[in-house]
């Protein structure tokens, strides 16, 4: 136990001689935050398309009202009238537009008939998720002006659809701060830990280690136990910060019973993770190694967790590796955590996976070490 | 009892082979010196005897224990200094101490103590507050020699213990090491290829060359082993050289003259000895001794005369500390 503290001890009084990194493991994460936040924003916004009106009729006025409706209420579109269909073509293909309507001429006589009207979209598919969303909407515009052909009765017999949210409002740079959380664990158990004996085997500091009587658990303990300590104080102090960031007072938000919760999600990913890196660095001699690996895995096990995207929607094989993955069991448990008020029951799941994750990863990471030169 | 034993210890690395059958016997007390060039196995031995590494064949005991199979028991004996600097830089020298007593148990008061005392001794207690990254070559080298004591061990085992160090800084390692050995009745063994170093501290000395022992004794018992002796040069003026020549002969350690213009060229046995003896027998024929010179025979000389070669010393300086003792990268030469 002696043993297992002094390099412990010996580990944190390193880490906190270098300042420059526990900032940044705080930081860091932070800034992913308001970055990925702002990027990836939960619904597009001015998306610029063109329109060509090639049937001046009433029909043509009408989809156009419905589209300019849009502009001004969601700003999903930033709306152009061009008189030549060439030209706004052109304007897609540089880019200058997403999408491009065109209203062909007979358009408002074909709605007058009742036969069917088409309208010409027309739209950049390099930019996929954009073209999606502008199609989404053009085709909601257009359904909005054939309802006008039907009669008052039956459009208050017709279901509407009015959206319904179950929790209170979170906004999408709320919903990635589990994610955020998860990476800063990630990030402290790859600089932490395992690392530190890759740097020692680096600079040649383990060789006097091995000469002393510690044992291989001694070893692997105190540096799980250190890289925990300090990942779990930066995991909390980022998921306090990122919250402060867009707008969460956590203590308004969470019981005691719900920290502690979160504070457990934590601690057991961070063993899981912890060992993890014992496996996978614990044979390793230069840091670069790990610089190029522990880019990967972040992105590895981080955009597969469900953090930025949802589960559901990978395809069967990515579901595989997100079913294995400890990193969406810690999103879902945080997010549940966080923002459903869940109890113990609805996350003991994700609980109990961390932590057998946990105790087979240390015990593997322990198995995997090499106490030999 | 011995200390450390041996026996035909082998160590191969893929097709290269870094021990081809040592075996050591060395007694309780003894400084025992590992002469050899880089690349001659000396870490390598040093890191089986230190449980770093398992021989490939043979056995070895360290104070008592097989260091395949009681590999606990062999670090709880032993002192190591290794050859690179292996100190945290990041940690003060009292803590290095600190945890390293921790490591092998030891009591707070105990600790306190001990560390206290040994930084006195190395002379870095004023500046065992500071971070070791702040020491020089010579203070971090001074700090592993107590570190490696500081849970009193029986044997302490340097691997080249002053390399890289200034002329200076190495009389101090050298000093403290005789100061240790004689407070705490270790038994040391340190590896060198300074010639100097090996003379000057240890009781025995085996030379090691391609992995084998190919010479072991005291220092003056390996002189005696090679047929070159000390060289006396005496300028001589007012007396026939032929004269000369058959006065000195008969002198009893005398084994050889030979004459160079006005210089005689004296081979001959513990030649400081010697010196005012054949001086007063030139003077007592009305000679003149206008200049001498006497050229001891060295540790170089049994080198040379056991492995056919001057050591390495050059090549030797040129291992940098990070690199430092990795598997023998020249070998077979």
């Amino acid at each position: 136990m002696n043993r297992f503290k002094a390099i412990l001890e010996r580990d944190l009084r390193k880490f906190i001689r270098n300042p420059l990194v526990v900032a940044m493991s705080v930081l860091m994460p932070v800034i992913y935050l308001v970055i990925l936040g702002n990027s990836f924003q939960g619904e597009l916004k001015r998306l610029p398309v063109a329109i060509v009106d090639q049937d001046n009729g009433p029909g043509a006025e009408r989809v156009k009202e419905a589209l300019r409706a849009l502009e001004s209420g969601p700003r999903t579109f930033e709306l152009r009238t061009v008189s030549s269909q060439g030209f706004a073509m052109e304007g897609l293909r540089e880019g200058v537009f997403t999408g491009v309507v065109v209203i062909p001429p007979g358009f408002s006589r074909d709605l007058a008939r009742g036969s069917v009207a088409e309208l010409g979209l027309f739209l950049d598919n390099a930019e996929t998720i954009a073209a999606n969303a502008v199609q989404a909407a053009v085709t909601r515009a257009v359904a909005e002006t054939g309802r006008e052909f039907v009669s008052i009765r039956e459009e208050r017999a017709a279901p509407r659809l009015r959206p319904i949210e179950l929790y209170r409002k979170i906004d999408y740079d709320q919903t990635l701060i589990p994610g955020v959380v998860i990476m800063a664990i990630f990030l402290g158990a790859m600089t932490t830990g395992a690392f530190n004996i890759v740097m020692d085997r680096f600079l040649g500091v383990e060789e006097s280690y091995f000469l002393t009587p510690l044992n291989k658990r001694d070893i692997v303990m105190g540096l799980v136990g250190s890289g925990l300590l300090i990942t779990t104080i930066i995991a909390v102090t980022v998921l306090v910060v990122s919250s402060l960031v867009s707008g969460i007072y956590l203590w308004r938000l969470l019981t005691i019973d719900g920290f502690l919760l979160i504070l457990a999600v934590i601690v057991l990913s961070t063993l899981g993770l912890q060992g993890l890196m014992f496996v996978i660095m614990g044979r390793l001699n230069h840091p670069r190694i790990v610089g190029v690996l522990g880019g990967f895995m972040n992105v590895i096990f981080f955009f597969p967790s469900g953090a930025i995207y949802p589960i559901e929607s990978f395809p069967a094989w990515l579901k595989a590796f997100a079913y294995v993955n400890p990193e969406t069991y810690s999103v879902h448990a945080l997010r549940a955590l966080m923002f459903k008020g869940a109890s113990l029951g609805a996350v003991k799941g994700d609980i109990l996976f961390l932590a057998v994750f946990a105790v087979v990863a240390v015990a593997a990471g322990t198995a995997a070490f090499k106490r030999e030169l | 009892m011995y200390a450390i034993e041996t026996e035909n210890l082998v160590k191969k690395y893929g097709g290269l082979t870094a021990l081809d059958g040592v075996s050591l016997k060395i007694p309780e007390g003894d400084c025992f010196g590992l002469l050899g060039p880089n690349g001659a196995g000396k870490t390598t031995l040093i890191r089986i005897l230190t449980t770093l590494i398992r021989p490939t064949s043979g056995r070895a005991r360290v104070a008592g224990f097989d260091v395949a199979k009681e590999k606990a028991s062999v670090r709880g004996a032993i002192g190591v200094v290794p050859q690179a600097m292996t100190s945290d830089l990041d940690l003060t020298g009292l803590e290095l101490m600190d945890i390293y007593a921790r490591f092998y148990g030891m009591g707070k008061k105990e600790r306190r103590e001990r560390t206290d005392e040994l930084l006195s001794m190395v002379g870095l207690r004023e500046r065992a507050g500071d971070l070791v990254a702040t020491y020089s070559g010579g203070m971090r080298r001074r700090l592993e020699i107590a570190r490696g004591l500081v849970h009193r061990p029986s044997i302490l085992i340097l691997d080249e213990p002053t390399i890289g160090l200034d002329p200076q800084s190495r009389h101090v390692v050298w000093e403290l090491l005789e100061k240790f050995r004689k407070n705490d009745r270790l038994t040391i063994l340190l590896t060198t290829h300074y010639m100097e170093e090996a003379e000057s501290l240890s009781d025995h000395v085996a030379i090691i060359d391609y992995g084998r022992i190919v010479a072991l004794d005291t220092v003056e018992g390996l002189k005696k082993q090679i047929p070159q002796k000390d060289t006396i040069e005496l300028t001589v003026s007012n007396i026939d050289m032929g004269k000369a020549k058959e006065e000195i002969s008969g002198h009893p350690s005398v084994s050889s003259v030979a004459v160079n213009e006005d210089t005689l060229i004296i081979s001959v046995d513990n030649g400081a000895n010697a010196i005012p003896e054949l001086v007063d027998r030139l003077k007592s024929l009305g000679a003149k001794v206008t200049r001498v010179t006497l050229k001891e025979q060295t540790l170089e000389d049994v080198f040379i005369h056991f492995t056919g070669r001057p050591i390495r010393e050059e090549e030797a300086r040129k291992v940098s500390f990070l690199l430092g003792a990795g598997v023998p990268r020249q070998w077979g030469k």
